[in-house]
């Protein structure tokens, strides 16, 4: 029978094969599934040479819900995902930081909001295609390291956990293309995967800030490379374009490569410096939230800086209201404000926060 | 959930209707034996153009209108584009203004943008907060410069009715050119293009149980428009290209039973359609009813909620086997903010709301009671997790 005994889960369908095979895998274990594509943004219907933003995607998610037999609808959710994570993508930007928006994607706009859907429709759970398991209750990573994506998830109500389901977690991505063709999902099995951020045409972040904020200002008007030293060493084009860690664009001439280890706002000075210099012992981070009961002041942890960097071993020394610092048993590179720190106990996420900016000297633990 | 079809309830006849059986049974010898090109000598052309004649015929008697005076479209929207773009690129030196209102189908609403982006003037007639447009601000707009006045006679969202007639007078007065979008009219409220004051209309096939592609739009004699497309000299040149003589003849005869019907059919949705606003005014004492203070047609119910968003609500319909609408969707089949709502100055967090339930042929009296119980009960259910909506629940009882 069609309906599904394990109840009603509202799956949040992108048109691409992950979260395609999702809906795949819980009509088969006997769900009563409902597709739904959030559409987050459009460039414009005044423009009319070009289609209606992301219409393949969600016509590609319509058909692989008409295949499997079950319902799809599309969701606006232009202006809270404007003001949620475009908006602050903007800000961090403009603030020399590199944000993700896709973890503020996941914080508030598919596990907050998309759950107020699926209240409306009485649905008792939420699914993804997030490469990421939850096992008793607690996120876990998934089981294929190369497409892990519990970086992205830290920000989640804990209370959403308990009735998220992330099937393709189990799987590694040739398992996933495999049942996307075993299920008969020809329109997405063989779908290239995209690494841009959805709203940022050609990866150009620098247009969106300047869509936004205007071309004028600072994040996009010239300013100077220096060194640590305050030394001036040339002169860049607008900061937004620059991430600590960053190589490509820097002036050259000198003995070792040279990295952006630091970018000053106020001054629009882009600091750069040999790898030394990006080395960071401790690491500061706010807007914490936990997905398991918050760890203690000297406890030993797992962290990581950014996606797919392998975990470094640290110790929190300090926890004052959100905000966290640790120290880490060996230095680590390039620790970016605006990306996010992840806290784990091996597979087991325990939780997270933004990152605020790297400590040179090994912090230590407070009396 | 739903299993067969006779569980699911169609309530969105304002979006299309489905093909009547007299119809399809009409249309059917068009698309076998009798193909022919109605622009050909031979006896297959004779035949079909015969029947184009005909329907073209059948199309003005139930307009009151004479056969030389119907020219058939692809649908409502190229009637529309045809009206507006023909009259004014005819008319433009003389007369380079256009007076529409803001909440137009987009068919018009876009048509009037691009007289602008042409180089000439849009002016936007006031919408009353009760839904109709304001004719004594028509009165004002119209004047010596304005090439052709488009008004909708009937509001594809609300179901509000327009003094067409009325409005089309101060036109005629001051030698403009009266045109009406009437899609959502035709068949519902009562058209004689023989008296009323109205050069140019739009008429679409599929509301009325014809088929998706098949329109029409009356030009009154004497009235010059220029053609939106270039090519053959198919109905006088108006609308190049060879006929669709088999939807032709499909919309003559829907139209005819449509205006055949019109009264009883109206009776019977405007009993039906109160029954289930009643029922949910009853149950959801705060649901807004838009255009309940005006003229309706009786097959269109607009209904906000606050405090539910409609696109949660038609989720929550649909999947209940009950399928309405909200006022208006973009390409993707996302719900977009209604302009029609806007322009009668409700507020965002109610026009986020509205529900469009539309009524027609599949609409049966055991239908429409499944939906009186079950759309306040889903309302209620999503009020649950709603905790904005507690608070104001909470508020209405202190």
């Amino acid at each position: 029978m069609a309906g599904g005994s394990k109840g009603r889960v509202l799956v949040a369908m992108s048109g691409g094969v992950d979260s395609s095979v999702t809906a795949g895998l819980l009509v088969e274990q006997g769900y009563d599934v409902v597709g739904v594509t959030m559409k987050l943004f459009c460039h414009g219907d005044d423009v009319p040479d070009r289609p209606c933003c992301s219409l393949d995607s969600i016509n590609d998610a319509r058909r692989v819900c008409d295949t499997l037999g079950v319902p799809h609808y599309v969701l606006n959710m232009e202006s809270a995902f404007g003001r949620d994570v475009v908006d602050d993508f903007v800000r961090e930007y403009a603030r020399g930081r590199t944000p993700i928006p896709c973890v503020r994607c996941n914080t508030f706009t598919k596990f907050r909001d998309l759950v107020h859907k699926a209240d409306a429709i009485g649905a008792r759970w939420v699914a993804t295609g997030h490469y990421a398991r939850v096992l008793d209750g607690r996120l876990h990573r998934g089981l294929d390291p190369a497409k892990d994506q519990s970086y992205f998830l830290w920000g989640i109500d804990r209370a959403v956990l308990s009735r998220l389901l992330l099937p393709v977690g189990a799987l590694t991505k040739p398992e996933t293309r495999a049942r996307a063709r075993s299920m008969g999902l020809r329109v997405v099995a063989e779908k290239v995967e995209s690494q841009d951020i959805c709203f940022v045409p050609h990866g150009d972040h620098a247009r969106v800030v300047a869509a936004r904020l205007g071309s004028d200002a600072p994040a996009l008007a010239r300013g100077n490379f220096v060194r640590a030293d305050g030394s001036v060493v040339g002169q860049h084009d607008g900061f937004v374009r620059y991430t600590v860690g960053q190589r490509r664009g820097l002036p050259g001439g000198f003995a070792e490569p040279m990295f952006v280890t630091e970018i000053r706002a106020a001054t629009r000075e882009v600091v750069i410096g040999p790898r030394a210099e990006l080395l960071g012992r401790g690491v500061v981070a706010r807007e914490l939230r936990w997905l398991v009961d918050a760890p203690l002041v000297g406890e030993h942890v797992e962290i990581q800086v950014r996606h797919r960097s392998t975990p470094a071993p640290a110790e929190i020394v300090r926890m004052d209201g959100d905000e966290i610092e640790l120290a880490l048993d060996e230095p680590v590179a390039a620790i970016a404000p605006g990306q996010s720190l992840v806290l784990y106990r091996g597979d087991l996420v325990l939780g997270g926060g933004v990152i605020e900016g790297a400590r040179r000297a090994l912090p230590v633990l407070a009396a | 959930m739903p299993q067969t079809a006779s569980d699911f309830i169609y309530l969105d006849h304002a979006a299309t209707t489905p093909v009547r059986r007299e119809v399809l049974d009409a249309m059917l010898p068009f698309l076998g034996d009798r193909f022919g090109n109605p622009s050909s000598m031979h006896r297959w052309g004779r035949e079909a153009r015969v029947a184009l004649d005909e329907a073209r015929e059948r199309v003005a008697a139930t307009l009151g209108a004479r056969t030389d005076e119907i020219c058939f479209t692809s649908g409502g929207t190229e009637a529309d584009n045809l009206a507006i773009l023909g009259a004014w690129h005819r008319r433009r030196e003389e007369r380079p203004a256009v007076v529409t209102s803001p909440f137009e189908h987009k068919a018009v609403l876009a048509t009037a943008h691009q007289v602008a982006r042409e180089g000439g003037e849009e002016r936007l007639v006031r919408v009353t907060p009760e839904g109709t447009v304001d004719a004594e601000d028509a009165e004002r707009l119209i004047d010596e410069a304005v090439a052709v006045v488009s008004i909708m006679w009937v509001n594809n969202e609300i179901g509000t009715i327009q003094d067409v007639p009325r409005i089309g007078a101060a036109a005629r007065a001051r030698g403009a050119l009266m045109h009406t979008d009437a899609v959502q009219a035709f068949g519902k409220v009562a058209i004689d293009l023989a008296a009323q004051p109205i050069d140019l209309l739009s008429i679409s096939g599929h509301k009325i149980g014809a088929p998706k592609g098949i329109g029409a739009i009356f030009v009154r004699r004497g009235v010059q428009i220029e053609p939106l497309f270039h090519g053959g000299s198919q109905d006088r040149g108006r609308r190049p290209g060879t006929e669709n003589v088999a939807f032709a003849v499909g919309l003559a005869t829907a139209a005819e039973l449509a205006v055949r019907d019109r009264e009883k059919e109206q009776a019977r949705l405007r009993a039906l359609r109160d029954e289930l606003e009643l029922a949910v005014l009853a149950a959801v004492p705060d649901a807004v009813i838009h255009g309940n203070g005006a003229p309706r047609v009786a097959h269109i119910s607009s209904i906000s909620v606050p405090g539910i968003d409609a696109e949660s609500l038609l989720m929550a319909l649909d999947l209940e086997g009950i399928a309405a609408s909200a006022g208006s969707a973009c390409q993707s089949g996302s719900v977009t903010p209604s302009h029609v709502l806007a322009a009668m100055g409700v507020r965002p967090e109610i026009a986020t709301a509205a529900v469009r339930m539309s009524l027609g042929s599949l609409s049966t009296p055991e239908a429409i009671r499944h939906v009186a119980e079950r759309f306040p009960a889903l309302v209620l259910k999503a009020r649950d997790f709603s905790g904005l909506a507690a608070e104001s629940a909470a508020l209405s009882l202190a």
